[in-house]
């Protein structure tokens, strides 16, 4: 009971990062129906950012989502602009093919860059664990838990209090109809990608205390990214924060009671199954 | 009284908690044409949908020549004889004009050869074998129309059912169309046109159903139909177009 | 002069058949290995992703299924490769046909997501699976045993000429299945599903039947080329056949060609074969060099000596993107545009000359 309880509480505290990327990526797709395969390169990015905001600045890591959150900002509207932007016409395997192709970019620059040697970011509480109620809990998942949680109350509170915020929402649920209201719905585009792209980069400093840091990481996150989008509902903010928790506590339950290397085998045959038997998600429109 | 080509027995369609179709019943004799009228929304390609197997109906049966076709697939319904047209016209548009037809044949042969002589031979009637290598995305939206009709009925079918197939086009065109569907009754095959144009309704169908909010309103002779106080009514109640 | 393209196809069979008399270095047959892999790889996944316009980017699966499974019967029941392909083959094929049947209910971008999904699993499988695939470590294979036939040792594929040969018959059976298809029914009826799946439903075409039916076509020849693969390099492990890069690498040989043509792949391979293998040769930082763009022992031309010949995917991903922005019909695609502006542009100048 005890392995079932530690594990939950694990998944739901991975989660919650998780839960950010997801809504990076559902923003996307939602207000531009894009999907963005270099979504986990992002993460990468704000990875590697905050590493060396970290070893050149001494900023502890989560202190450092300040810088993180413009940076992945300015760059994420740089790259709607100059690539995603052109693309928004074309076929949909076009533009996945040309997110990969982005992703391919950024994971291999940093590889060259950087060199692929591992690097850890560790900080005097990276490996330190906070007990709740009787459980173990590692304390920067802890920490990212309550940072995202509050990232993401000021996020919802931006799209349902804001104008702006109202006006992406807008976009993202008639296109057309938004811009013959006056919305400027490039502009959207590029608020909606600098967000996701801020919110990847975000997850990435978060989870740099506890993951290893290296160019090809993003990868594995763009794929659980997806999972996490599809589940919850392609476009449903609300539904990727659910999906990512949900796929934490899969992904932590089956790394305890069947084996770590066999943790995203779960998550993917879980995504089948979505797939197959929901596709709209938990809280999509069944549109397919 | 011979047994109905098509034989449509209370069907009802839902989307969520939205009747599409509520309790839809009538048949046709082979060989007729009828028309199928309403206003926007009156769930005319819904039904259209339904009886080919797009989405089976949430309730009723649809019977085509004695074959029960709840939830068959699109593709058997065709085979069992039946095709349409569809609103929004769909051309297989990196294709060629010759192509586009043969997709069609292709439903009845193996041989390329005989699919492309058959294929010819709708061009011909539609009126279209003088650009048979044109691609098929490039063509104007009269001859796009008319290609469409050629492809279906290059799979030999035995009921067509043309959706808002005069569309859009001026009023030679669809006087093309009309002749065509005419022609195309000549040679033996049943039709159910859905169409907003009234002149031309009138003047091909040989019965009218009328559909309003996803229900029957009126059925019978199209001059019954027009003197219909209640079909007026549905009409005058949608906005001009 | 209609024969020309024929005379001109039987003109360059000759002599890729001489080839190998008159050339013998070692290095410009294993570019010209190289080269024949990528056809059959582009050409096998056209038929599912250009003709059908089902983008898979998990065809690594096929890959994987058939470079691992020969190898294994090779190394652990000692069965000769010409014998053993068939059962990869065969393993292949079903195996994508259960795949299909699962996925192919999903479109566009989500079909995309689930064939992703799917060569991860095949990948972390192989991974895992310790026991039957060796994990990580991969297999390693030693020597491939002689050709024997009728009592006369063939060859015993020490050279590079039988694989020379063998890659070249490959690519040409492969291109001919693709022609096969194009000129039959199946090539209307996957045409039909690529442009707009359901006109094709109501026209009588069963959707998952045919697409899987593209799908096995596709399958079986990569996992050929996978076995080929295997043989050839003799040694496999999950990140070298199972990853997402080689997914995305069978994917851009035919978008740079020019996607739904069989001159497509080959144009591909022409383009991407040379590329990596320039890049892995440092010729291209030589070329660089000599050109005086960079100093050779300033900083950046140190790093670029160092770093070049590995950049191969970074040079994969700014090719997808440059492609898809400004080319996304491929080269193919692109002249023939250029020749049907150009055409135009003479018809109008003949009119205007006929009306003045």
């Amino acid at each position: 009971m005890q392995v079932f309880l530690q594990s939950v509480v694990s998944g739901v505290l991975v989660g919650g990062v998780y839960a950010l990327i997801g809504i990076g990526l559902t923003l996307i797709f939602g207000v531009m129906r894009v999907i963005n395969f270099a979504h986990g390169e992002l993460l990468m990015v704000g990875m590697y950012l905050t590493y060396y905001v970290f070893t050149l600045l001494g900023i502890d890591p989560f202190v450092s989502i300040v810088i993180v959150i413009p940076v992945m900002f300015l760059f994420g509207v740089l790259l709607q602009r100059v690539l995603i932007q052109r693309v928004l016409d074309a076929l949909p395997q076009n533009q996945i093919l040309l997110t990969i192709g982005l992703g391919l970019i950024l994971s291999n620059t940093v590889m060259l860059v950087f060199t692929s040697d591992y690097k850890i970011l560790s900080t005097s509480y990276s490996s330190g664990s906070v007990m709740l109620g009787g459980i173990s809990v590692s304390q920067p998942l802890f920490v990212s838990f309550f940072i995202t949680a509050v990232i993401t109350g000021a996020l919802y509170l931006f799209l349902l209090e804001t104008d702006v915020g109202q006006a992406i929402r807008a976009t993202a649920q008639d296109r057309e109809a938004a811009q013959l209201m006056g919305v400027n719905v490039r502009r959207m585009g590029l608020l909606a990608f600098g967000l996701g792209s801020a919110l990847a980069g975000t997850a990435g400093a978060l989870v740099s205390p506890t993951y290893y840091i290296f160019p090809q990481v993003g990868s594995a996150f763009t794929l659980k990214a997806f999972v996490i989008v599809v589940l919850g509902g392609m476009g449903s903010i609300i539904g990727a924060t659910l999906g990512g928790i949900i796929i934490g506590t899969v992904e932590s339950l089956a790394a305890s009671y069947v084996s770590s290397g066999l943790k995203e085998l779960f998550v993917y045959v879980l995504f089948l199954f979505v797939l197959l038997v929901k596709p709209s998600g938990l809280l999509g429109k069944s549109r397919m | 009284m011979t047994t109905p080509i098509l034989d449509i027995r209370h069907v009802s369609r839902f989307f969520g908690g939205l009747a599409a179709n509520s309790d839809v019943s009538f048949s046709m004799q082979e060989g007729m044409i009828m028309g199928l009228i309403g206003p926007n929304g009156a769930g005319k390609t819904t039904l259209f949908n339904c009886i080919t197997g797009f989405y089976p109906p949430s309730r009723g049966d649809i019977f085509f020549r004695g074959h029960r076709l709840n939830g068959l697939t699109p593709d058997k319904v065709c085979k069992l004889g039946m095709a349409r047209t569809w609103q929004k016209v769909r051309p297989l548009a990196k294709m060629t004009v010759l192509d586009n037809v043969m997709v069609g044949a292709l439903a009845r042969t193996n041989s390329l050869a005989t699919a492309s002589e058959m294929a010819m031979q709708q061009l011909r009637h539609v009126r279209l074998d003088h650009k048979p290598k044109a691609l098929a995305g490039g063509l104007p939206i009269g001859e796009r129309k008319k290609l469409e009709v050629a492809r279906v009925l290059a799979t030999q079918p035995t009921l067509v059912l043309l959706d808002e197939v005069m569309g859009g086009l001026n009023p030679s065109e669809s006087e093309e169309i009309i002749l065509l569907i005419l022609d195309t009754k000549r040679r033996g095959i049943t039709q159910m046109v859905i169409e907003h144009d009234m002149k031309a309704i009138m003047r091909i169908s040989d019965r009218i159903v009328v559909l309003n909010s996803g229900e029957k309103l009126a059925e019978g002779l199209p001059r019954e139909i027009v003197e219909n106080q209640e079909v007026v009514a549905a009409y005058l109640g949608e906005s001009v177009e | 002069m209609r024969s020309l393209p024929v005379l001109l196809l039987a003109a360059v069979a000759i002599g890729l058949f001489a080839f190998p008399a008159f050339v013998e270095s070692p290095y410009a047959l294993h570019v010209m290995i190289l080269l024949f892999l990528a056809v059959v790889q582009g050409e096998a996944w056209n038929v599912l992703g250009g003709y059908t316009g089902q983008y898979s980017v998990g065809h690594a699966a096929w890959f994987g299924v058939g470079a691992y499974t020969t190898m294994m019967l090779m190394q652990y029941e000692h069965v000769a490769p010409w014998w053993g392909v068939w059962p990869a083959l065969a393993l292949a094929v079903v195996a994508a046909l259960v795949v299909g049947s699962i996925t192919f209910r999903l479109r566009g971008p989500y079909f995309v997501l689930a064939s992703i999904a799917v060569a991860e699993i095949f990948r972390l499988v192989a991974l895992n699976w310790k026991d039957v695939t060796n994990g990580a470590e991969g297999i390693l294979t030693s020597d491939l045993p002689p050709l024997v036939v009728g009592g006369h040792t063939i060859t015993d594929f020490v050279s590079k000429v039988p694989f020379y040969y063998a890659g070249l018959v490959l690519a040409f059976i492969t291109i001919a299945v693709n022609w096969g298809v194009q000129h039959s029914k199946l090539g209307y009826y996957f045409q039909a599903i690529r442009e707009d799946q359901d006109a094709a439903h109501s026209l009588g075409i069963p959707l998952t039947f045919y697409k899987n039916v593209a799908l096995a076509i596709s399958a079986f020849f990569t996992a050929w080329s996978g076995a080929f693969y295997a043989l050839y390099v003799g040694f496999i492990d999950p990140g070298t056949v199972l990853t997402t890069e080689v997914s995305v690498q069978f994917v851009l040989i035919c978008i740079i060609g020019g996607i739904g043509t069989i001159g497509g792949p080959v144009v591909g391979a022409l383009v991407l074969v040379p590329l990596s293998e320039a890049l892995r040769a440092n010729l291209l930082s030589d070329l660089v060099f000599k050109l005086r763009l960079v100093d050779e022992s300033s900083r950046t031309g140190l790093f670029l000596k160092d770093n070049l010949a590995h950049a191969h995917a970074l040079i994969y991903g700014i090719l997808v993107v440059i492609v898809i922005l400004f080319m996304p019909e491929g080269v193919l695609g692109w002249v023939r545009g250029g020749l049907a502006r150009r055409r135009r542009g003479a018809a109008g100048g003949a009119a205007e000359g006929a009306a003045s």
